[in-house]
């Protein structure tokens, strides 16, 4: 009986709260504090990836307004869009409707880039993506005027690790793998094309993120005969795929990008991630001075070492910060996307600047190997290749 | 493909399928006694998988550890799975289960719960622990020890085997020889009858679902073996190992044995002829050919009946 | 097993220890066990978040702090409460109801009854409110609009199809959102967006009956093979569908582009008699077509649900044999209900599409098919008012779980109240009448309350 008159009050009680919920939440009115928002997958499937991202976003704010010299406060503000193209456009507009909110981080993926852009463009709010790569995301008739990619695209990675099999490897017939992600078929699209051009052969392969079990891909890498191998994805499946190659017997080269560049691929890896090929737009983030400091305060601030895109979204917050410092905080959207267009910003993992249609200008790609249980960094894939 | 090829992927097929057939048989087991869908069985997989990597770390094998050590170690990450399978399940049925069977609600009720169920844990696994996948320590030197029609073996794949074959066999010898086997066939036949005949049901469903969970438990940490441990780790295996259940014909243990190493071997073939990413989608046809064909499964039919 | 024979060879005084139950199992403290547990439970869950570097981080901190304890303190508190309490409590309740019923019984029943005998009445609050969910949203905050228009309408058009198939028909399907899928294909192939080229690119409005069309034949080719089958098996068949089309799209890179989808999918646009209009990324104006929609179905469903088609199914729903024996045609009548559901999904997909202007398979995944499903039971199958409630419930809660949860644990929170929903109110919160009445039967021991529970393989 209780239970009954419980429902009974719930519904309408639910049936409130989504009307208020609506109406009444105005919370973007505090007005000295400057908003900065993170779009990326908070929950959901890779919100491993998101949550490295925000806290790099959020490392830079607290260290911005921790310094003191701001006259004005920085505030974080989380939009968790899944990594899903269709929860991305209410994760966005909610952003946009914070008056206070300056500039985005984000969004991660390329899926939701594409449904949310729309609405930043219009809105005339800058977003500063570090990890969406697809190179499509900058063709001028998508109309993403407020769209600016903080990060190399796919072409470039595909290019170099295809240079530096052609050249420096001299391999004859390569396995091309893709993840099935939008980067992942990205990345192997271009990569196919570069080889292919270099008159390799390629055996060009899909295996998506989490299949249970990499023995039967092993076996047919091993089984092609091949002398290098390329995969395009991330750590999470790179992982498991390298032990299983290493069981099977395979002892060719293996490259893969960004997406696997990361101390946790050699943690879940272990042994089996010996000597393979790491590539990544950015420079190295644990030798220099400034980086090594990053990767300390960020282990102090939330108990581990920065993942994939930490660095990255780090630096893009910076750059935001550091364009509305210029400003006094007292700027307006359309004045800062249009600062950070033409900005020049010296960062921890690269140099950004922007094209006109907000891409990254610049084609460094820098190689890396992993060498007793560390990655090791191994120079620009031009000079090496030479 | 040529022979030598064919027989590496049959073994490695028949591997992964043994694999497949032990989760299978704890949607198998579920279904005969409740005809529910367990869909939260997935969650119970993966939890054992934490289950085994807790106790691993606990006790953290060093490097190259002695042959008596790696299989102290095995031991123990398989009790630890099996630990957190069969509490999982238990859990489970007790709390997301038992109340709607006490008032006979449709099945459809159940399934819906089962699917709650499985958000519920697979996320609270995801905050407890972390979100991102963990290597399972290593408990010994993985090295290829014989080779089979040509196709090298190795440790993994050896005991992944044996632990499917052992649990089966044990699992066989429970149901046809026991009494609580003799109760979970009962119960399976009729529900209602068995209670009149004295049969405690509470007690049979709810250790059926304790079987399920330590056989669904120790698939976990083969899996994560093979693999490695996330808290997402559960949906594709639960969702191949289903299938493979009713291509076996739900309800029927042996069914589910040999659905689970037939959708293993067809999984396998795949990769080499189609492609990798074609894997699930081979599985599924297989699924829906098998039951235009044959509507109960290949072998058909129910516990209580068929083993 | 309890033994039956145990008791022969006992004397009486063994034979009364067997019978006393020791003191922590009676079934008062089999409660506090219970509540202690949860509170263990709810602790966990509201503890801290956990990571991977160490494993025990979440655990240890939880059973250290104080949020333990007063989580403890709070269950054990109600099962005191109840214990202890539980008779004055009871009476203040049933006091309470007593006057509520007194006050608001009499007038609210004497409404309801004239609203039921006329019909004037009924239609005039028809309107009203759909006038209210015209001017409403208007009001609303954009973010809002947002998910009211992208992910609320449009789930709700998509469960009122899954309705017909599963809470009138009583078809178990999985798989349901596969038929959106094709209907959002669809449009990006008639409009010219997929890396295959249509005969002619049309105009979304056209899309429309194209991608019904569409719906429809994967439908019936679906259902044709499978209707035979009952229940679960329907189930797993479906679902195995959706992955099949799920897996298509994602990987026949050469007709559905693949992981990267489709993009610059234009709007819906009218040049028609001098009117020109372009929807365009403002959500209100897309609001009014999906009102349009949603309106446009319900009121074809209901007359539907009333027709011998929706008397077939309940027949169908509630004894597939003897509606068989009654001579109703149940494949015919089966199939036109997938074919109904399907179609409907199709318009959603394209509307859907059409205002995102971009599709990749990450929309169509298995969960979704899950959840929709999840929608439906949640409201109250097969009652119109209670799907749609239920659904804006179930969209609402994770989006509005944002501001008060740590977003990565919205869904579990979710999963939670669909356990506790499904154990204290499984007719969903605005069941059918008949569904009601059914499930009571059911409860009862007699009759199906869904054509879920033949024995598995059917009967045929």
């Amino acid at each position: 009986m209780l239970n009954k008159t419980i429902v009974k009050l719930a519904i309408p009680l639910a049936v409130g709260a989504l009307a208020l919920t609506g109406c009444g939440s105005d919370s973007g009115g505090d007005g000295d504090a400057v908003k900065i928002a993170f779009q990326g997958p908070l929950s959901g499937d890779n919100v491993a990836l998101g949550e490295n991202m925000q806290n790099g976003v959020k490392l830079a704010i607290d260290q911005a307004n921790a310094k003191g010299d701001l006259d004005f406060t920085l505030e974080y503000v989380p939009g968790d869009d899944q990594g899903l193209p269709d929860k991305a456009t209410a994760t966005a507009q909610k952003i946009i409707d914070d008056e206070s909110v300056l500039a985005v981080v984000g969004p991660a993926f390329s899926g939701p880039t594409n449904t949310a852009s729309p609405l930043y463009a219009e809105s005339g709010l800058v977003t500063v993506s570090p990890s969406a790569t697809n190179p499509n995301l900058t063709d001028e008739a998508n109309g993403f005027t407020s769209f600016l990619r903080a990060v190399p695209n796919d072409n470039q990675q595909g290019a170099g690790m295809a240079t530096y099999y052609a050249k420096k490897v001299q391999a004859k017939k390569v396995y091309l793998i893709d993840d099935k992600t939008d980067y992942g078929v990205g990345l192997a699209t271009v990569a196919e094309k570069n080889l292919k051009d270099a008159g390799i052969e390629v055996v060009k392969k899909s295996v998506p993120q989490k299949t249970p079990d990499y023995s039967a891909t092993a076996k047919d890498v091993v089984n092609s005969k091949v002398d290098a191998l390329i995969y395009a994805g991330y750590y999470q499946d790179a992982a498991p795929f390298a032990k299983k190659l290493a069981e099977a017997g395979y002892k060719g080269a293996a490259i893969s990008g960004d997406g696997t560049n990361d101390m946790k691929f050699v943690e879940l890896a272990g042994d089996a991630s010996e000597n393979w090929f790491l590539t990544c737009p950015c420079t190295d983030a644990t030798v220099e001075a400034g980086t090594k400091k990053f990767a300390e305060d960020y282990q102090k601030a939330f108990g581990r070492a920065p993942g994939t895109y930490s660095a990255e979204s780090y630096d893009a917050a910076n750059m935001i910060i550091e364009e509305i410092r210029k400003a006094g905080g007292d700027i307006d959207r359309e004045t800062l996307r249009d600062a950070l267009k033409k900005a020049s910003y010296k960062g921890l993992t690269k140099t950004f600047s922007f094209e006109a249609n907000g891409e990254f200008k610049g084609t460094d790609v820098y190689l890396y190997q992993v060498k007793g249980g560390k990655i090791g960094y191994q120079g620009n894939i031009n000079e090496l290749v030479g | 493909m040529s022979l030598q090829e064919f027989w590496d992927y049959l073994v490695l097929g028949v591997m992964l399928g043994s694999l497949y057939a032990v989760i299978a048989i704890g949607y198998t087991l579920v279904y005969g006694v409740l005809q529910l869908i367990n869909f939260a069985h997935s969650e119970v997989f993966m939890l054992g998988a934490y289950g085994s990597l807790i106790v691993l770390q606990l006790v953290s094998p060093g490097d190259n550890p002695s042959v008596m050590a790696s299989i102290g170690f095995v031991a123990l990450a398989m009790a630890g799975s099996a630990l957190f399978g069969g509490v999982t399940a238990y859990g489970l049925e007790k709390v997301a289960y038992r109340p709607l069977r006490r008032r006979g609600a449709p099945r459809l009720i159940f399934l819906i719960t089962a699917i709650g169920a499985s958000f519920f844990l697979y996320n609270l696994a995801g905050k407890l622990f972390g979100r991102d996948p963990l290597p399972l320590p290593e408990m010994y030197e993985n090295r290829e020890i014989f080779s089979l029609f040509g196709a090298g073996v190795n440790i993994t794949q050896l005991l992944q085997f044996a632990t499917a074959v052992v649990m089966m066999v044990l699992l066989d010898l429970v149901v046809n020889r026991t009494k609580l086997g003799m109760g979970i066939r009962a119960v399976a036949q009729d529900a209602e009858v068995a209670g009149l005949m004295g049969v405690n049901i509470d007690k049979v469903v709810s250790r059926t679902f304790i079987i399920g969970g330590v056989l669904g438990g120790v698939a976990g940490f083969l899996f994560a073996n093979l693999n490695q441990v996330s808290y997402t780790m559960g949906f594709i295996p639960g969702i191949t190992a289903f299938a493979a259940a009713v291509v076996g014909g739900i309800g029927n243990i042996r069914g589910a044995m040999f659905g689970g190493v037939l959708i293993g071997i067809v999984e396998t073939m795949t990769v080499p002829l189609l492609g990798d990413e074609w894997r699930s989608v081979s599985a599924m046809v297989v699924l829906i050919l098998v039951l235009m064909f044959r509507p109960m499964g290949i072998l058909g039919e129910r516990v209580g009946r068929a083993a | 097993m309890s033994t039956v024979d145990t008791s022969q060879n006992l004397t009486p005084s063994a034979a009364a220890k067997l019978r006393r139950t020791a003191w922590y199992r009676t079934e008062r403290y089999t409660r506090l066990w219970a509540m202690i547990a949860l509170g263990l439970l709810l602790a966990l869950v509201t503890g801290e978040q956990g990571n991977t570097r160490d494993i025990f981080y979440s655990i240890t901190h939880t059973l250290t702090g104080v949020n333990l304890w007063v989580c403890l303190g709070a269950t054990v508190g109600v099962w005191a409460l109840r214990e202890f309490a539980a008779t004055p409590i009871k009476g203040a309740v049933s006091a309470a109801r007593g006057s509520a019923a007194a006050a608001a019984g009499g007038p609210v029943g004497s409404l309801r009854a004239r609203f039921q005998a006329d019909k004037r009445l009924r239609l005039g609050a028809y309107a009203v409110l759909l006038v209210l969910v015209l001017v409403v949203p208007s009001g609303l905050e954009r973010s809002w609009q947002t998910v009211l228009v992208d992910q609320i309408a449009i789930f709700a058009l998509l469960a009122i199809g899954l309705n017909v198939v599963i809470g009138w028909a009583g078809l178990l399907d999985l798989g349901f959102f596969a038929f959106f899928a094709v209907g959002a294909y669809s449009t990006a192939f008639w409009t010219g967006r997929l890396p295959v080229e249509p005969p002619v690119v049309l105009n979304n409005f056209w899309v429309i009956p194209v991608a019904v069309l569409t719906c429809l034949v994967c439908g019936v080719l679906l259902g044709a093979p499978t209707l035979r089958l009952r229940g679960d098996y329907l189930a797993i068949v479906t679902l195995g569908f959706h992955e099949i089309i799920y897996l298509v799209a994602k990987n026949a890179d050469g007709i559905t582009g693949g992981p990267q989808g489709a993009r610059l999918i234009p709007d819906f646009s009218i040049d028609f008699a001098g009117i020109e209009y372009t929807w365009s990324i403002k959500p209100l104006p897309y609001w009014y077509l999906l009102v349009f929609f949603i309106v446009l179905v319900i009121i074809l469903f209901s007359r539907l649900e009333h027709s011998r088609v929706g008397r077939a199914w309940t027949a169908i729903r509630e004894d597939e044999i003897a509606a068989a024996a009654n001579g109703v045609n149940t494949v015919q009548f089966k199939l036109m209900a997938f074919a109904i559901g399907a179609s409907t999904s199709g318009v959603a997909g394209v509307i859907f599409t059409s205002k995102y202007g971009y599709i990749n398979p990450e929309v169509f995944p298995l969960l979704q098919s899950i959840l929709i499903l999840a929608y439906v039971i949640f409201g109250g199958m097969g009652s119109i008012p209670g799907v749609l409630i239920g659904t804006a419930i179930l969209v609402w809660l994770p989006e509005a779980l944002k501001d008060w949860v740590d977003p990565s644990d919205r869904y579990m929170y979710l999963g939670a109240l669909l356990v506790v929903m499904m154990i204290y109110r499984p007719q969903g919160v605005w069941p059918s009448r008949r569904r009601q009445r059914e499930l009571k039967l059911a409860e009862e021991g007699s009759g199906d309350a869904d054509a879920t529970s033949e024995p598995a393989g059917g009967k045929n």
